[in-house]
């Protein structure tokens, strides 16, 4: 029995050590999970959409190490990623997530499905969500607590109407992905168009996973129509382009800004296409936008896109005003992120000062530009 | 025209999906092994066939690559995930599982190695020509036909009348028997593994010409394979062709009457139409208990 008492004792004094050690080791990282601001994202970051999640996540990582370098808050901003899918069933479980467990303040969001699944948790918990890559029509006041930092597809479609119209362009064929982003676009597009005298002569609506586009390529042929847009995204965009051109659509190809990522750059038959997007001069003079291009440039030697700067400019937003909220002794949370966006409304951001209206959503010039030789260049 | 030129398109998507599934099929019915990993096959098949294609090698080249790399891999698993299951009489659902697995981890290594964009190669083999007032046709409908046409005839011929082809169709039925005919089952299954892997790369090759290739590729192929599969009949080689022709031409043609939604859809409504009225599919034999 004395010899079990003094193995117990001892086992007790090693476990009791080894927990005192793992403690020590563990405290430190509790304290600063506990002390640091979670941003969450909710990108896609598997499936045929991840090269969108690759995109925006560069241009929130850039933005971090730039908040860090200029110490503009007293505590750490951490990334917590949770993968959406660019479906509205991962935007609810990774939000709810981000929420609940991650704890997170401030999650940055793309996508329209997954924007509308994830905004009313976000209104639930007061969390804010900023919105750099989805570009829907029921994205603008989806909740005091969704924000965007990109325009939407309407603003697109109000600049694109009157380019086809001057350039006789009017009977339209629309190949578009039947969801929230896909059927907004149809409402706008034929609204906007009817309106302008043009006509919508076909609309294909297709699932986000459809890879054959053969047929809706033969349809439209017989229909002739002056010009097809296709509303889509990712991998999908360049499998519409190349199928249809390979199909003998010889017609002027349109399309919006989710298609400036490298698949779709970097096809030879995307040449000519023109699409709508936010402006970007990454050669303004501004210290902000300086930096941010050249360490881009640095980087990855190549460009910058505008969901990089839509995301960098999310995350500097938050750090703007956050700052703000510190030096008035004010808590970090969704409402007086509101209020602190609303009392302000100008922040010095990347591409010039950003400007947001009562729905808390920011305002831009859009261009429209042509693909040529694998480079964006604006024509209108 | 519109017809006809629909059924250009399913003809040419047909052929493809044919070959793809008939690789399934003849591992499936020859070694009764659920190789849910073939789309993985496909889809290591065209990169292979992509990567020659950067390094700037001659298409022959690049589809012996393709190739290689198909049967290296459908070998592989035959050996190293398969046989160990089976070995330890493994159920039906462990073979499915540790498939799934592999899946993942090819779609998780093609994603590291070429990224996680869409990828296809520009060739004017898919350029398409008006033939007729108003039918377009690209070179490549009649590579696949006569690509199909070919190796089915080759096929065929290998498993009616060579020694090994008769013993991959029995080694489903009876592997004691073979062994008595001094037959190596296992040498027979890692057989079926190799042409039916094989049978996989025409697709491939062709899909990253037509209709591209994404990481994620496999899953869509497999889903193919196995409605052929059904819709044959279970191991039904050329059940398995039939089908997938068929299957390719029903999602172009029900574009001409209905929405574009319903192209892939339907030929799925088709696989219900003969799980519920002809469960045995187009050549299978009826089992009876």
């Amino acid at each position: 029995m004395i010899g079990g008492k003094s193995m117990v004792t001892r086992r007790s004094w090693l476990g009791g050590a080894a927990g005192l050690a793992a403690g020590a080791l563990m405290a430190p990282s509790r304290l600063r999970a506990e002390d640091a601001y979670i941003l969450g994202t909710l990108f896609p970051m598997a499936g045929p959409n991840a090269e969108y999640g690759t995109i925006f996540t560069a241009g929130a990582a850039m933005a971090l190490k730039h908040v860090a370098a200029d110490k503009m808050l007293s505590r750490p901003l951490v990334l917590r990623a949770e993968d959406s899918e660019g479906t509205p069933q991962g935007g609810a479980v990774g939000m709810s997530k981000l929420v609940n467990v991650d704890r997170a303040v401030y999650v940055l969001i793309g996508f329209t499905g997954v924007s509308k699944a994830a905004a009313p948790i976000g209104a639930r918990a007061k969390v804010v969500l900023v919105n750099g890559g989805g570009v829907g029509p029921d994205l603008a006041g989806l909740s005091p607590y969704y924000w965007n930092v990109i325009p939407l597809v309407p603003d697109e479609i109000k600049v694109l109407v009157p380019f086809l119209m001057a350039r006789k362009l009017r009977r339209i064929a629309l190949i578009y992905v039947n969801d929230p982003f896909g059927n907004g676009l149809l409402k706008s597009l034929k609204g906007d168009l009817t309106a302008a005298g043009g006509e919508i002569v076909a609309a294909d609506a297709i699932a986000p996973t459809d890879q054959q586009f053969s047929a809706i390529a033969a349809r439209i042929r017989t229909l002739s129509p002056d010009a097809v847009y296709f509303a889509s995204y990712g991998a999908q965009q360049a499998e519409i382009i190349k199928q249809l051109r390979d199909a003998g659509i010889s017609q002027q190809l349109l399309t919006y800004s989710g298609a400036t990522i490298p698949s779709v750059r970097n096809l030879p038959e995307a040449e000519g296409l023109i699409l709508t997007n936010q402006a970007a001069d990454w050669s303004v003079d501004d210290p902000i936008t300086k930096r941010f291009v050249a360490d881009w440039r640095a980087a990855y030697h190549t460009d910058p896109t505008t969901y990089n700067q839509n995301y960098y400019n999310a995350v500097r937003l938050f750090a703007l005003l956050a700052q703000q909220l510190e030096k008035s002794g004010k808590p970090i949370n969704g409402d007086n992120l509101r209020a602190a966006l609303l009392a302000t409304r100008r922040f010095p951001l990347v591409g010039g000062e950003g400007v947001f209206d009562d729905l808390c959503d920011i305002s831009m010039k859009i261009v429209i530009n042509r693909y040529q030789d694998g480079k964006l260049v604006p024509i209108g | 025209m519109l017809i006809l030129q629909l059924l250009v398109s399913g003809i040419e998507t047909g052929a493809l999906y044919a070959l793809t599934a008939a690789g399934f099929a003849l591992i499936f019915g020859a070694t009764r092994i659920f190789h849910f990993a073939h789309g993985a096959t496909y889809a290591l098949a065209g990169y292979a066939f992509v990567l020659a294609t950067r390094l700037g090698w001659a298409w022959p080249a690049g589809v012996l690559l393709a190739l290689v790399v198909a049967i290296a891999f459908g070998l592989l698993l035959e050996a190293a995930v398969y046989r160990p299951i089976q070995r330890h009489h493994g159920a039906f659902f462990t073979v499915f599982v540790a498939a799934f697995g592999v899946v993942i981890v090819v779609q998780s290594l093609i994603e590291l190695s070429f990224g996680r964009a869409y990828i296809a190669i520009s060739s004017p083999l898919t350029r398409a020509h008006e033939v007729l007032p108003g039918l377009y046709v690209a070179r490549v409908f009649w590579l696949a036909l006569a690509t199909a046409g070919v190796i089915f005839a080759v096929l065929g011929g290998f498993l009616a009348r060579t020694r090994a082809g008769i013993g991959l169709r029995a080694l489903a039925e009876n592997p004691d028997l073979l062994r008595a005919f001094g037959l190596s089952a296992r040498r027979l299954s890692a057989l079926a593994f190799a042409l039916g892997s094989a049978l996989a790369v025409p697709g491939a090759v062709l899909g990253a010409m037509t209709t591209g290739l994404s990481p994620g590729v496999g899953a869509h192929v497999m889903l193919i394979s196995l409605a052929a599969s059904v819709m044959g009949g279970i191991g039904s080689l050329r059940g398995a062709a039939l089908a997938g022709l068929l299957l390719g031409i029903v999602e172009n043609l029900v574009v001409a009457g209905l929405d574009t939604q319903w192209s892939e859809a339907a030929g799925f409504v088709a696989l219900f139409a003969f799980i519920l009225f002809r469960p045995r599919g187009i050549f299978g034999a009826a089992l009876v208990r």
